[in-house]
């Protein structure tokens, strides 16, 4: 067999590249992506975001071990899981029970649950009484928005939603009682936690697909020659030859 | 790698150091100024200086640095083995002992004249552009050019291939400045290699311009000269009317890719009064007889007034303090925000000159100095030793400030409908069915799945699962790469050959690669037992000395154990002794006294087993490929039989390398690859793509000097605690 050639024309720049490929396409080609690389990325990314399950397994098939455990993962999933599920009494009592002393340490990660909470009480409240709702913002919001313009406007805008009835609510209002507030409230958690025992914020992952939005961005406007389109490849359609994927 | 004293060849020839010690008051350079009379070792001049920034990239270039150009001709074996070195060269002896064809410094050096600026031909590595896309690209390129050069050579026979490294560095240099000097380049005989093509098909926008590295002697006025290894220069010209002054430039333009270039210059001058220096940049079109700064084209900083001039005279303004002999000014080409600013002994001066005509790529501006009087001197910091000005500093913030940037992008533009979360939970799951994660896959399907079902409003609408398929190919490939990572080859060739029989028929180097592994995999058993049983050699020995030598020399002691001879154990086995000496007489106390010698006989006979295996194999290997031609092939056969002439190769850095366990997963992924390929799937996930494709769009963001000279995706890679293979 002729290992030579096959060789050169693994590495070789031009014979992959097909006349019809943009110079973008092959230089991307050549590129080397070190799977050690995007295997610290994927395990990183699943120890930061909170997926123990994953990231066990994933230490096994990849033969990879973390330089530290970190003790917070399967803390810091059900304190997010709480989050998700509106569960913010449980939620902030997990957090003093994971990291006494961390929400004295950011009044603004303290107020983001406890706005949260309200909204969940309003949520609930829907068609009901709204006394416990009220009285929960008397207790705990208001004495933190006297000493904060930020928090006060905030705390007035959540109370809006009890008086406006919720199909006439502007999409300000309407964000407000949307999912990604939760998801959002509980990434804030997270990125706190970990920024409190690991010093890092964030998985690598972020920066990484934000980098390559940023620079695409940047390229166009410089008015580098790139194709229309750079495909990542999710779309998962007939040349991938993978199993389409049933997302919500 | 440059030398990182620069005094140090002068003090061969051209003595002249006493003086300056004088005249530089607690300089960051005082340590380079008063060479003790063996500090020209490598060794020492390294470690010496805290922080010392210089390295060499690969041990390739170190030599280089060293090799005498000059006297290379002709030179055939019988004239190496350092018969020329002086006795204080012990400096060498690391070079020397690997590579016994390289010789010590070039007695017949002066000191003065062209010769000077070819004497190094190493990689220059300044510390601010360490980790830098621009740095990375420069130096693949250098080590592609080294390697070709040295396989050229090796066909030639073994009086060049000596000389390798050296040439190959040389013709580099002088195959980019080609077009660019005006004329007589003095490189060296080296220059008769520039004849033919340059060895890499890169493209042509691939390559990158190298770094100013010394002063161009085929670019000055004939009132200055270069001295030593070319940092330093002097007016030797006599005292001349106030328009004259002798300027000269460095041998490469600043290179915009590197978003910040940055030099200083010491001024060694005797006296402070009369001592009229300009330091600062010009393109090519500045008269030479002209101080920078006056001319057009020209931007500088003047000492004798603490003006600063665009040029022509009609640009200047007051800048800053005046300075002269003992002082140091740095000069600090800002790309990105297109500023320049000014250093004086370290501190920095604020903005001295504001878009300049950088935007002009098609132009060259070069570091350049003028000097004016008689004993005007100075040199120059191109990088090649710590600069007294905190220039990683600066370029770090200037890196925090993209990384800002980029961190308020909003990347719900790369797969829309998903926001940020949603693509990267997509490219993450995508990835692990690629590649046969099929566990993890699983569970971080359902791991989501409890997620979106946790954030779901509106419990009539049911969120669907994730349908993470029973893929056999996925576990077939999971199986086989497992085996792989294992070390256990031969299982994985069966797995293979069983679920894909035609992959390995139709991936010829795939393999090749398979088969050379489980050899290497031979080696790297024999060799962590060797390891362990050296181990506990050090340590009886370490015990049995120390009872009749208390106190005694630890690295004697090394020396005298079996296979302890290589340069590379020194500081590791000195490490060790560290440990060893405090645990181990307590071991001694509790152990029969002859247990070590009995558990290390023991061991040994299974490791010359082993040994037997691995050469058997190896006949096996070479007698299989025997007929394949192709050099790729014969040339990895060579260097991994080449392990075995090591007693133990782990702890050789030159071939350790070739061991690592991360070996295993480059051949585990080739494979995965070429079995994806056979089954016309896509060889690359989309987070891979994403990886590249950003690779390459920040190469092209990188031409301008602009924001994309301060990132890299690898700086993103290194953010993340390493993990450890298993």
């Amino acid at each position: 067999m002729d290992i030579h050639r096959r060789i050169q024309s693994q590495t070789s720049s031009t014979s992959t590249a097909t006349p019809s490929k943009h110079a973008f396409e092959t230089r991307v080609a050549e590129v080397k992506s070190p799977k050690s690389d995007i295997n610290a990325l994927i395990l990183d990314y699943l120890l930061m975001e909170g997926y123990p399950k994953a990231a066990e397994k994933f230490q096994k098939e990849a033969n990879l071990k973390p330089k530290q455990e970190d003790p917070t993962i399967k803390a810091r999933q059900e304190i997010q899981h709480a989050i998700h599920v509106g569960d913010i009494q449980k939620a902030i009592s997990d957090l003093n029970e994971l990291d006494p002393g961390i929400l004295d340490s950011d009044p603004h990660l303290h107020f983001s649950l406890l706005r949260l909470q309200l909204i969940e009480l309003i949520r609930n409240a829907r068609g009901y009484d709204p006394t416990a709702a009220i009285n929960f913002a008397q207790e705990k919001l208001a004495p933190r928005a006297a000493s904060n313009e930020q928090f006060l406007k905030e705390l007035e805008k959540t109370m809006a939603l009890l008086i406006f009835p919720p199909e006439k609510l502007q999409p300000d209002l309407a964000a407000l009682l949307h999912s990604d507030l939760r998801r959002n409230t509980a990434a804030q958690v997270n990125e706190v936690v970990l920024q409190r025992h690991t010093e890092r914020r964030e998985a690598a992952i972020r920066q990484l697909v934000r980098m390559r939005a940023w620079a695409e961005a940047s390229c166009r406007s410089k008015k580098r020659n790139l194709p229309d389109r750079i495909e990542l490849g999710l779309n998962t359609g007939d040349d991938s030859g993978h199993e389409p994927m049933v997302m919500s | 790698m440059t030398n990182p004293n620069p005094f140090q060849r002068r003090n061969i020839s051209y003595n002249s150091a006493p003086h300056r010690s004088r005249l530089v008051p607690s300089s960051g350079f005082s340590h380079l100024l008063n060479p003790s009379p063996d500090s020209g070792s490598h060794g020492n001049g390294a470690s010496s200086h805290p922080g010392a920034s210089f390295s060499s990239l690969d041990a390739g270039s170190a030599h280089s640095g060293n090799a005498p150009q000059g006297l290379d001709e002709g030179r055939g074996p019988q004239q190496t083995s350092g018969v020329n070195l002086p006795s204080f060269s012990r400096a060498f002896d690391m070079f020397t002992s690997k590579e016994p064809l390289l010789a010590g410094p070039n007695m017949t050096y002066n000191g003065f004249g062209p010769t000077a600026a070819a004497n190094k031909t190493g990689f220059l590595a300044p510390s601010y552009l360490r980790g830098s896309g621009y740095l990375e690209k420069l130096a693949e390129q250098h080590k592609a050019k080294l390697m070709a050069d040295r396989e050229m050579n090796m066909s030639k026979g073994p009086a060049v291939s000596a000389f390798a490294g050296s040439t190959g560095s040389v013709e580099n240099r002088a195959v980019t400045l080609h077009n660019k000097l005006p004329s007589g380049i003095h490189r060296g005989v080296s220059l008769n290699l520039i004849e033919r093509p340059p060895a890499s098909a890169e493209l042509e926008e691939d390559i990158v311009s190298p770094l100013p590295t010394r002063w161009n002697s085929d670019d000055k006025d004939h009132n200055v000269e270069v001295f030593g290894d070319g940092y330093e220069v002097k007016y030797t010209g006599a005292k001349g009317s106030d328009h004259e002054a002798g300027a000269i430039r460095a041998d490469n333009p600043m290179p915009s890719q590197c978003g910040i270039y940055y030099f200083e210059v010491m001024v060694l001058s005797k006296k402070r009064e009369d001592t009229v220096i300009a330091i600062g940049f010009e393109t090519r079109k500045a008269s030479l007889s002209r101080f920078p700064g006056w001319e057009g084209e020209s931007w500088a900083y003047h000492g004798n007034d603490g003006k600063i001039f665009a040029s022509g005279n009609n640009g200047s303004r007051p800048y800053g303090p005046i300075y002269s002999a003992g002082d140091t000014v740095g000069c600090l080409v800002n790309f990105r925000t297109n500023q320049v600013l000014f250093t004086r002994n370290g501190d920095e001066l604020g903005m001295a000159f504001k878009d300049p005509i950088f935007k002009d790529i098609t132009k060259s501006f070069y570091p350049a100095i003028g000097l004016k009087r008689p004993g005007d001197h100075v040199w120059a910091n191109f990088g090649q030793v710590p600069f007294q000005f905190d220039i990683d500093g600066y370029m770090k913030k200037q890196q925090k400030l993209v990384e800002d940037k980029i961190r308020s992008t909003d990347a719900s533009s790369l797969a829309p409908p998903l926001n940020d979360t949603e693509l990267i939970q997509q490219l993450v799951l995508q990835f692990l069915q690629h590649d046969g994660y099929v566990g993890t896959a699983r569970a971080f399907a359902e791991e989501i799945h409890r997620e979106k079902q946790a954030l779901n409003m509106d419990a009539d609408v049911p969120v669907e699962g994730v349908n993470i398929k029973d893929d056999e190919d996925a576990n077939n490939r999971q199986q086989i790469r497992r085996a792989i990572l294992e070390g256990d080859i031969d299982r994985a060739l069966t797995y293979t050959n069983q679920f894909y029989p035609k992959v390995l028929k139709e991936n010829g180097q795939v393999y090749f690669r398979l088969r050379c592994r489980k050899f290497i995999e031979m080696i790297r058993r024999e060799a962590e037992i060797n390891s362990s049983l050296q181990e506990a050699g050090v340590k009886a020995k370490t015990i049995s000395q120390a009872q009749y030598r208390p106190g005694s020399d630890t690295q004697r002691t090394y020396d005298q154990h079996p296979g302890g001879g290589e340069d590379e154990l020194m500081t590791e086995g000195e490490e060790e002794m560290m440990d060893t000496e405090e645990d181990g007489t307590e071991e001694h106390s509790t152990r029969p006294g002859n247990y070590e010698d009995e558990t290390m006989g023991m061991i040994a006979d299974g490791v010359s087993d082993l040994c037997q295996d691995a050469l058997q194999y190896g006949q096996e290997l070479r007698d299989e490929f025997k007929d394949d031609s192709s050099p790729e092939v014969s040339k990895h056969l060579n260097e991994i039989f080449a392990l075995m002439a090591y007693s133990n190769p782990l702890e050789v850095k030159e071939v350790a390398h070739l061991l690592d366990r991360k070996g295993r997963v480059a051949v585990a992924e080739e494979l995965n690859s070429a079995i994806l390929t056979s089954l016309g799937k896509s060889s690359r996930a989309a987070l891979e793509n994403l990886f590249a494709q950003t690779t390459v769009l920040l190469e092209d963001l990188r031409k301008d000097g602009g924001d994309g000279a301060f990132v890299t995706t690898q700086s993103v890679i290194d953010e993340i605690p390493k993990a450890q293979i298993n």
